[in-house]
């Protein structure tokens, strides 16, 4: 799929005519996005109310207070978790693509056995879930000496994310030509500056959707934070999110609580709005190109 | 060795640390220590103005300028696992909150076992207690608490009064006839945060105080070496049969119930929609608060049993010190002065409504103390047992808790099923 | 000379290009990997013949026991069999929805953009902020479907489904797939775009019905991104644990225990370390066997496509 460049020359949208058919599909349609919205409205709605009011929640938009949000934004200390969410996603990204985006030249250009078997191997990490490997990973960490910092985290995310990064990146590296590269091998580039001026500019839309993927869920990751991290000044945005566990069935606390989500949510949701072509691309990109 | 140190505990035979000579411990450790951090965490829910994770922190600062007290509070679950992965990380704050014997996932008895624990014998404020045997292992007290946890039934005075209930029942089946009144009265008896699974302990607990324990105090004791089990007949089919009695008659509602959260259960009681609900003492704060029905009058009964009234009490869950702490004396000081009975972090305590102090300024004068009196008399007269989890390992209650739920919710699991899941799982946990 | 070119041809690297000096790059992602997450997994093989309990690390060999105990206590065959209907159920509904959305979308349809970023919104959330979402949604009395059904005069009071044993699966399972189905549309509509509207031009020339039209020229067209997104739904559905641990607690009962979360509850909640090793172990295989036979499955279609 020729990537960044589809079918972007609609200059001029021709529109479906109204026909019975296309009304039926657009009440289809406006219908599902409804349903599937619907709960964010409401929880958007009742976040604006000043905690504690509950009268019938589904009147929306009856009130417009910054009350709940005054109190999730202090109970959670918003602006010290943000950045430190922020922190760890942006460190973690970046520490991905410089990893990946190598691991992925020789797999992707070397056409042996050996480089097929480690494509296979970095692959199979994938299908293994976190939560049954955690005491062994701590008590790795514990023999090499690392202390919990807020880089312990980031190490588990790197780690975590290599098997689809390295399997994106790879497969997209497959599709490039070889004809630059044999052009500056000719001209005596060496590897590295091959890699750094050539190749890896060259990976820019798997980049993209890597840094889409991953961050998206390194940011509302909430297992590696909480396990590894000790000190309150460096939670992160999910684990604050933890501490109202206990109000998720509390209608007394809800307004608060849905403050709270809006507020863990809204980063991500600024971004996706901002970006959205480039979060679109980058996602469908990534699984395509596979 | 453990199963005879289970059976000294149990029995409430005591060789206290108190008797033995022992060494004092650095009381001038932070005096001299400089700038330092200390951390700690526990499990439950923040509260606004939270006594763990606010007031703790400043109280300290405040006695000793150049600590900085860090504690964490986390959901059950997530503290569980945390501290796991932490103990296996070495990375384990330097105080943790650890429940008697072998209750929990952060039971001490398992902690200090694999010698996790430090030992708190020299602590000041254990001289001369006899009440620590539950968190006492191997002659090593290892867990610092200043009182005990209650299981209890909250019920909601005014519509007890509007069913036409005069008194807090003396005996089961008074107990039952109050639930039909109420029924007929057309208010729900009681209502359950059965999705949370754990909440059927408060319940179960009582009844095994009424109905077991008196008869033989050495049941838990004996279910170790095998002279007991769970399937003994009069023991935890008739327990399990009694409250699944409340369900038969839809005084609580398994339809509901099932899916209910505690918190949501205890929105429910606060808002006058059910007239009573089981609960700990741990959570009279949040029960005692106002809700949609006002300030409605409260009170806290034990649930009778077919034979006189018993109360499920215990040690309430407590701080322990992790062995590979850089700052053990340290913390040694702030246990001390923590739970010294009239410093301010003490009072502080107290004002959270949520402990029942044995000793100490203000003990009996404590927020909810009323509410409370009458287990501790009955705890006085001999009438207390501790909660039935403490002696098990953990998962048995979890095992309980699951079949219980399947045969209240029409999964066809009879009483005969669950005690020999339990006893089946108590025995398979009890290998290796 | 010849003779030995070819020989490296087929089992080394001739390549002067791509030489094997490249593996240098390799290093950084594979000595991490190897720490990290290989050597971790190799101590669960060892733990699954021990009887560590995740606290005490004096522990005993005790060689396949923990296997064995898995297989008979019955916790493996419950939480398989809620683990596959769980999986069934979001790669079936996730894959129908966003396929169907996606064609919808890759239509001339006036609010495209609209109507995309409303399908993907939720797959912006966290997994535990989308759990207390539904939460709410589902809370009987006063949860927003409660309420919506009382509010048009049915019993809303009576709508429980998480506190069911028949649904609270499948109530878990929807919300699963409402937060991912996002996602698979995208990507269906990714290859969806990429078919060329004079096939399907041709097509009604030659008079295809719509139906046709789907099923004979752009499934078959779109069968590798099928594949994919089949295979990554597969993955997240035999991985299912966070709605289980954030929402139910894998009651009522036993019956949103997946897999994954019999492992943490034997780890964590019944301290049996070595066993929920075994357990892992097993589960392992059980993903990789299904995922490979998916695999082929698919692949093999995609041919015969």
């Amino acid at each position: 799929m020729a990537l960044g460049k589809k079918k972007e020359e609609r200059v001029k949208p021709s529109y479906m005519k109204l026909t019975p058919k296309t009304v039926l599909l657009y009440v289809a349609i406006i219908l599902f996005c409804v349903i599937v919205i619907s709960p964010l409205v409401i929880v958007f709605s009742s976040s604006l109310r000043t905690p504690g009011n509950q009268t019938s929640p589904l009147a929306l938009f009856i009130e417009f207070s910054g009350a709940s949000y005054a109190k999730a934004f202090n109970s959670m200390n918003y602006p010290m978790e943000l950045i430190n969410s922020f922190v760890t996603t942006a460190g973690s990204v970046l520490c991905i693509v410089i990893f990946a985006t190598m691991a992925a030249y020789p797999i992707g250009r070397i056409k042996t056995k050996l480089a097929r078997f480690l494509y296979f191997f970095f692959i199979s990490g994938l299908i293994i879930p976190s939560q049954m490997v955690i005491v062994p990973i701590a008590q790795t960490l514990n023999r090499l000496g690392i202390p919990n910092t807020r880089f312990t985290p980031m190490i588990m995310f790197i780690t975590c994310s290599l098997p689809f990064s390295v399997f994106l990146f790879s497969g997209f590296m497959k599709g490039l030509p070889v004809e630059i590269e044999e052009a500056a091998y000719i001209d005596g580039a060496s590897l590295g500056k091959r890699f750094t001026t050539v190749v890896f500019p060259l990976l820019q839309p798997a980049i993209i959707s890597c840094v889409i993927t991953q961050g998206l869920w390194i940011w509302n990751d909430y297992f590696y934070p909480m396990v590894f991290i000790s000190k309150k000044a460096q939670y992160s945005l999910p684990v604050g999110m933890l501490q109202f566990l206990g109000d998720k069935e509390n209608p007394a606390q809800w307004n608060v609580l849905f403050a709270a989500c809006v507020l863990c949510a809204l980063p991500l949701i600024v971004v996706f709005l901002a970006l959205q072509k480039q979060f679109v691309n980058g996602i469908a990109a990534g699984a395509v190109k596979g | 060795m453990r199963k005879m140190l289970t059976a000294l505990a149990l029995a409430g035979v005591m060789t206290l640390a108190a008797s033995q000579t022992v060494m004092a411990y650095n009381h001038e450790a932070i005096e001299n220590a400089g700038e330092i951090t200390i951390t700690m965490m526990v499990s439950g829910t923040a509260y606004e103005n939270d006594f763990e994770t606010e007031k703790l922190p400043a109280l300290i600062k405040e006695k000793w300028p150049n600590v900085t007290f860090e504690v964490t509070k986390l959901p059950d679950d997530n503290y569980y696992t945390s501290l796991k992965t932490k103990l296996a990380s070495g990375e384990c704050p330097d105080m943790i909150l650890t429940q008697p014997m072998y209750a929990g996932q952060n039971s001490c008895y398992a902690l200090a076992e694999a010698g996790y624990l430090v030992s708190l014998n020299d602590l000041d404020v254990v001289q001369g207690r006899q009440d620590l045997a539950s968190v006492t292992y191997e002659g090593d007290i290892v867990t610092s608490t200043s009182g005990v946890s209650i299981l209890g039934c909250y019920y909601n005075k005014d519509l007890f009064a509007q069913a036409g209930i005069e008194s807090e029942p003396q005996s089961w089946d008074e107990f039952l006839e109050d639930c039909q009144k109420l029924q007929d009265a057309g208010i729900q008896p009681i209502v359950m945060g059965d999705k949370d699974q754990y909440v059927l302990q408060f319940g179960l607990y009582q009844l095994a105080a009424n109905e077991i324990y008196p008869k033989n105090p050495e049941f838990d004791v004996q279910l170790r070496t095998g002279e007991t089990k769970f399937t003994d007949e009069g023991t935890w089919d008739k327990v399990l049969e009694m409250y699944k009695t409340l369900y038969d008659n839809k005084y609580i509602d398994a339809s509901m119930s099932l899916g209910y959260g505690a918190s949501q259960a205890i929105t429910d009681f606060i808002d006058g929609k059910a007239a009573m609900t089981f609960d700990g003492s741990f959570n009279a704060a949040a029960l005692t608060a106002e809700g949609a029905a006002g300030a409605f009058e409260r009170g806290y009964f034990p649930i009778p049993g077919t034979e006189g009234v018993y109360t499920a009490t215990c040690l309430s869950a407590g701080y322990s010190i992790y062995s590979g702490s850089k700052y053990i004396d340290e913390c040694k000081e702030i246990l001390d002065y923590w739970q010294n009975g009239s410093s301010p972090v003490w009072h502080a305590h107290l004002d959270t409504g949520r402990i029942i102090a044995t000793y100490g300024e203000g003990a009996d004068t404590a927020p909810n103390y009323e509410l409370f009196k009458p287990f501790i008399d009955l705890l006085n007269e001999g009438k207390g047992y501790y909660w039935c989890n403490q002696a098990w390992p953990a998962g048995t209650e979890t095992e309980m808790e699951v079949l219980f739920s399947e045969m209240v919710g029409g999964q066809g699991t009879t009483v005969e099923d669950i005690t020999e899941g339990m006893q089946e799982k108590f025995e398979d946990l009890m290998e290796d | 000379m010849a003779q030995q070119t070819r020989k490296k041809r087929k089992g080394g690297n001739s390549s002067l290009i791509f030489s094997n000096k490249m593996y240098v790059f390799l290093i950084p992602a594979l000595a991490m990997f190897l720490v990290f997450w290989i050597y971790p997994v190799l101590q669960l093989f060892y733990y699954s013949i021990t009887n560590f309990n995740g606290i005490n690390y004096n522990f005993d060999f005790v060689g396949l026991k923990n296997y064995q105990k898995v297989l008979s206590n019955g916790t493996l065959t419950n939480s398989l069999k809620n683990t596959m209907i769980y999986a069934v159920f979001t790669v079936t509904l996730s894959n129908i929805l966003g396929m169907a959305v996606a064609m919808a979308l890759n239509t001339k349809i006036r609010l495209k953009g609209l109507f995309r970023t409303c399908a993907y919104f939720p797959a912006l959330f966290s997994a535990i902020v989308v759990g207390f979402i539904w939460s709410y949604v589902y809370m009987p009395g006063s949860g927003m479907i409660a309420n919506l059904l009382s509010n048009i005069g049915m019993n809303g009071a009576a709508f429980n489904p998480l506190g069911n044993f028949r649904t609270a699966l499948y109530a878990i399972a929807i919300v699963e797939v409402w937060k991912g189905f996002g996602t698979t549309m995208i990507i269906y509509l990714a290859g969806l775009q990429t078919v060329d509207e004079s096939i399907l031009e041709a097509g009604q020339i030659d008079g295809c019905t719509e139906w046709q039209l789907i099923s004979k020229i752009k499934l078959p067209l779109i069968s590798s991104t099928v594949t994919i997104n089949v295979i990554l739904s597969v993955i997240a559905g035999l991985k299912a644990f966070d709605y289980s641990f954030i929402m139910t607690n894998g009651g009522p009962g036993k019956s949103t225990k997946t897999l994954m979360f019999q492992v943490y509850e034997t780890a964590f909640t019944d301290l049996k370390m070595g066993r929920a090793s075994a357990f892992s172990v097993m589960a392992f295989a059980f993903i990789i066997v299904i995922t490979v036979l998916m695999l082929l499955y698919l692949n093999k279609r995609e041919v015969e496509l």
